[in-house]
């Protein structure tokens, strides 16, 4: 098991990511990981909660994720899980080797949120809607958006005047 | 008894130590340690720690696993084993709205104390009150 060193984990301390972090300054999290062909259902398992976590894989390969004391902290018991699965598993912090790749990944992670925010936003138009579950879509969107997207102020602001509506 | 785990406590750590001095051992004191470390001081039972026996298992947090391992049944206890494993880890059903409200407030008792033995201390009147708001459903024979 590869851990991360303590310098670093002091520096992951704040909860909340600092909205204007200095441009490609964000550390990630490279998680690779192998379980067993069978059974399927511990493959699965692992690659539901990856997506739960926001995670993206490049490459097919490496699941990544910007490091903060909580992401460390939901890779870090996957790791366990996975070993517990009967799995092999190496979780690394890293920095980009150049500033245009961090700032490619942050794009790729902004405009997977954006995509869930989009959805949320076409199915508030629909007269049917269901505000209690799209509101219940945005709190789990919004679990993965690191970066403060725009479109999630956006999507809360109109769950918050839809609400206003359906009262008047 | 020493009790050992990782510093800069959250909401999983607060309830296991919580769980230990009114269940396990009231005159437990807590040891910390950097994350990440391996080497862990003898004498002392590690709890939250990947790898030990005191730890996640199954998807569950370990507040969860120390129920299974001293073998505490109460079903307000359960329940907190529920919340906390919600609001720990990411599950694919959620059922306690209580949750993401937990985690935050752990998260900022731990930012509010000095260190991380006075984050525990605070952090077991947060759980003494959810016990006993949960005792009070329970007591209802209600759920919310």
């Amino acid at each position: 098991m590869v851990t991360s060193n303590r310098s670093h984990t002091r520096d992951c301390v704040s909860i909340v990511k600092p909205k204007h972090a200095t441009e490609g300054a964000t550390a990630w999290l490279l998680l690779a990981y192998k379980v067993p062909r069978e059974p399927t259902s511990a493959r699965v398992y692992v690659w539901r909660k990856m997506k739960q976590l926001g995670a993206l894989a490049l490459q097919d390969a490496v699941w990544v994720l910007p490091a903060t004391s909580r992401t460390q902290e939901q890779f870090q018991w996957l790791e366990a899980e996975i070993v517990e699965l009967g799995g092999e598993v190496t979780l690394w912090t890293a920095q980009p080797a150049s500033e245009n790749q961090g700032q490619s990944l942050q794009q790729q992670f902004e405009q997977q949120v954006d995509v869930e925010y989009r959805e949320i936003l076409d199915q508030l138009k629909k007269k049917a809607r269901d505000l209690t579950a799209l509101s219940r879509r945005y709190q789990q969107a919004h679990s993965r958006d690191f970066f403060q997207s725009e479109l999630g102020q956006k999507v809360r602001q109109a769950l918050l005047a839809a609400e206003g509506e359906s009262k008047r | 008894m020493k009790w050992v785990t990782w510093e800069n406590v959250g909401v999983d750590r607060m309830a296991c130590a919580w769980l230990i001095r009114k269940h396990i051992d009231p005159k437990a004191t807590f040891l910390f340690v950097p994350k990440g470390t391996s080497e862990l001081p003898k004498g002392a039972e590690p709890f939250d720690i990947p790898g030990v026996r005191l730890s996640h298992r199954r998807g569950h947090c370990s507040f969860h696993t120390m129920l299974d391992e001293y073998k505490l049944t109460d079903a307000v206890l359960r329940r907190i084993a529920r919340i906390v494993d919600e609001a720990d880890t990411v599950q694919v059903v959620t059922v306690e709205p209580a949750a993401a409200g937990l985690d935050f407030i752990c998260d900022g008792l731990r930012l509010t104390s000095p260190d991380d033995a006075t984050a525990l201390e605070r952090g077991g009147l947060v759980y003494d009150a959810l016990y006993a708001r949960l005792a009070a459903d329970a007591k209802q024979g209600g759920s919310k």
